[in-house]
């Protein structure tokens, strides 16, 4: 018996996402639930959502379960995404969001769409909800699904961090985001959370990067200089006016672990780059 | 404190005259074919390979854009100026955003010098890939008004059904007739779908009907039923349709879980311009560097020695999972039902689905060691999986209470 245990418990600890029910779907008052799906990981995603998968997994994608609530012929879709991390599923949530949208206090946040969507994350899950129904009792009830699901999910339901170190002052409303990957169209820049701005005139969007560590920051401006022609900087802090030949005029700074790049500044614009730098890395 | 810039040599002991030297070739990136867009028909005389695009009669480089993960603007544009004139995105891509991103880019473009590809997913589609009666022309109508808007233009060159699996799909009158009344309001030029799944079966589909213009379909060099795919898209090609590969890299830039084997990109691509019934691809770019490669490719799609070498390398490679072609069957001294095994083991170790792959096996009744009683395993798998080692991790399950299992 006691190797038979054992046999079980090595089984659960190889293969736990096979085995555990990492949340059990709430339930809705008049509605029958059905899973009709399985659980698609980074391997099956295209099974689920075809072209769409490669974004969910640059996102570091890791599950979803879906469920389907019917009430007659009335449907609600759940599909809870589960990512590696927080900055991650904001990143997900982040890249499909639009400022139009009605947002709500959900999770971490959240918003409803014209269309009878209505998405949210909160820590490293991705929450999306719909119906076709235009009918205003089932979307009501969708709402109410969305809450219960958000108070199921575990975890912290702040934003993450780094986002409260951007300026408030000319920054687009929910235009914020999070990159993990080929930032600028560039690989070895990675990790970015970056947000837009519109002032005096100018439109521009700040990307902030947080290191594990100095010496990797270091690293990563150091490649930034030499593709664009400089030599690399070995520096804890330091700035400078790139010409990136595809994304124009770059203002960049550091000091120690962190990096603020800002694009979409004309040369004659560097005291408003400092600005907005020396703000972020005071 | 000042940002430091090419005049300012305090800081880091520069040269001006070196700056100016590597930056003019260097500077993130080495694109040299770059200049002003060409019109589309006159993207011959670029030096870039060409094909002509089935009935379309459009003369279109044999490299196009996968824009679905590029949130760049202006790795867009580079791909642009440097003369790829197909860029691909979908309705449903970041709920819309990549649509956005495109209108914003070439609204203020020559209307000939690009053209925007976009799929609508139309509602209602079943998991067995049938239409329904949420199926409907409305439903299709209302998405692709809203793709138009975001992608702020009169007309698509091409509108895709999005992910076609079954022959039912493409003769649903409902689709049918919101495909041809936006043809004849002239907000698409021509009209195709996508296909990921039963591809040869839909390709052969369509080739019979007459009705459409073009196909976007998966097309690697891992496909297993290749021969049966080849004559299919002869077949849609013959009747006039423009073929158009995706999924070129066989899923991915690593061919195992680790990603210690990389895909040889570039050998990928060529291999799916090696037929010439494919007539465009639209690889996935999120890095000028990835642009750079495949914008060789535009200058010479064919394949040269060491990349036939890594192709045979990369396709003796075992996938991840199980392709069902069966050829297993005869091999088994036991007779063991190796692909339902193979796909009991999928369930649970791809799809993290303990349930399914229980239930499976349960109804198989080939219980908790099939292979036991078998020293040598005979099976030969196309794939090149170790079976008798999957048969016995997934079997283990038959052993372990119902309860346990999600």
């Amino acid at each position: 018996m006691r190797k038979l245990i054992l046999f079980y418990v090595f089984f659960l600890a190889v293969m736990p996402s096979a085995f555990a029910q990492p949340y059990s779907f709430p339930e809705l008052r008049g509605y029958k639930t059905e899973s009709r799906y399985p659980v698609y990981t980074a391997e099956s995603l295209w099974d689920f959502i075809d072209g769409a998968a490669d974004g969910y997994v640059a996102f570091g994608f890791e599950n979803v379960h879906v469920r389907e609530y019917r009430k007659g012929k009335k449907v609600i879709k759940a599909e809870i995404y589960r990512h590696k991390d927080k900055n991650n599923a904001f990143g997900i949530y982040a890249s499909e969001r639009s400022p139009s949208f009605r947002y709500l206090n959900l999770g971490s946040q959240g918003y409803t769409t014209e269309d009878g969507s209505l998405n949210f994350f909160k820590d490293r899950y991705y929450v999306k909800l719909r119906t076709y129904s235009e009918d205003q009792k089932i979307i009501n009830d969708l709402e109410k699904l969305a809450v219960r699901i958000a108070d199921m999910l575990p975890g912290d339901p702040s934003m993450p961090s780094l986002l409260s170190e951007f300026p408030e002052i000319g920054k687009v409303r929910y235009s914020e985001m999070f990159i993990n990957k080929d930032v600028l169209g560039h690989g070895f820049l990675e990790g970015a959370f970056s947000a837009r701005y519109e002032l005096e005139g100018a439109s521009f969007v700040i990307y902030l990067f947080e290191k594990s560590g100095t010496e990797k920051a270091t690293e990563c401006v150091s490649a930034y200089l030499q593709k664009t022609g400089m030599e690399p900087d070995e520096s804890q802090e330091g700035k400078y006016m790139l010409r990136d030949g595809y994304n124009g005029t770059i203002f960049l700074s550091w000091k120690g672990n962190r990096i603020v790049i800002i694009e979409g500044l004309a040369k004659d614009q560097s005291a408003l780059a400092e600005r907005y730098a020396s703000e972020i890395l005071r | 404190m000042p940002y430091l810039n090419i005049s300012d040599m305090s800081r880091v002991n520069y040269n001006r005259r070196k700056f100016l030297r590597i930056g003019a070739a260097g500077a993130a990136g080495a694109i040299v074919l770059k200049g002003s867009a060409a019109a589309v028909s006159d993207m011959q005389d670029n030096n870039i390979a060409t094909r002509i695009l089935g009935r379309t009669n459009i003369k279109i480089p044999v490299i196009s854009f996968g824009v679905m993960r590029a949130d760049s603007p202006a790795l867009c544009r580079a791909a642009w100026e440097n003369g790829i004139r197909l860029f691909d995105t979908a309705n449903v891509y970041q709920n819309g955003n990549n649509e956005s991103m495109l209108g914003n880019l070439f609204k203020d473009l020559p209307r000939d010098s690009f053209m925007i590809e976009t799929k609508v997913k139309p509602s209602g589609v079943g998991q067995n890939g049938l239409p329904t009666s949420q199926t409907t022309t409305d439903d299709f109508l209302t998405k692709f008004k809203t793709s138009l808007s975001r992608l702020k233009l009169d007309y698509v060159d091409f509108l895709l059904v999005h992910d076609v699996s079954t022959p039912e799909m493409l003769n649903h009158k409902p689709l049918i007739a919101a495909l041809s009344r936006l043809k004849k309001e002239k907000k698409t030029r021509f009209v195709g779908f996508s296909t990921h799944n039963n591809m040869a079966g839909v390709i052969r589909a369509a080739s019979e009907s007459g009705f459409w213009d073009v196909i976007l379909t998966s097309y690697n060099f891992r496909l297993p039923n290749i021969s049966e795919m080849n004559e299919a898209v002869e077949k849609a090609a013959s009747a006039g349709i423009g073929i158009i590969a995706m999924k070129t890299l066989a899923g991915g830039a690593f061919l195992d879980k680790e990603k210690t084997k990389p895909v040889n990109t570039t050998a990928a691509i060529k291999w799916a311009l090696s037929n010439p019934n494919i007539h465009t691809t639209i690889p996935g770019m999120t890095t000028f560097d990835h642009l750079t490669a495949n914008l060789a490719i535009l200058k010479d799609p064919v394949l040269n020695e060491n990349e036939k070498k890594d192709l045979i390398t990369m396709a003796a490679e075992p996938g991840m999972y199980c392709i069902g072609c069966n050829q297993c069957l005869e091999t088994c001294r036991l007779r063991l039902p190796v692909p339902d095994l193979m796909r009991a083991y999928m369930y649970a170790y791809g799809y993290s689905n303990g349930r399914m792959a229980y239930d499976l096996l349960g109804s198989l009744g080939t219980g908790a060691a099939p292979c036991v009683n078998c020293n040598s395993c005979t099976v030969k798998c196309t794939n090149n999986f170790n079976v008798k080692e999957k048969i016995s991790d997934v079997s283990r399950l038959v052993n372990m209470p119902s309860e346990f299992i999600a």
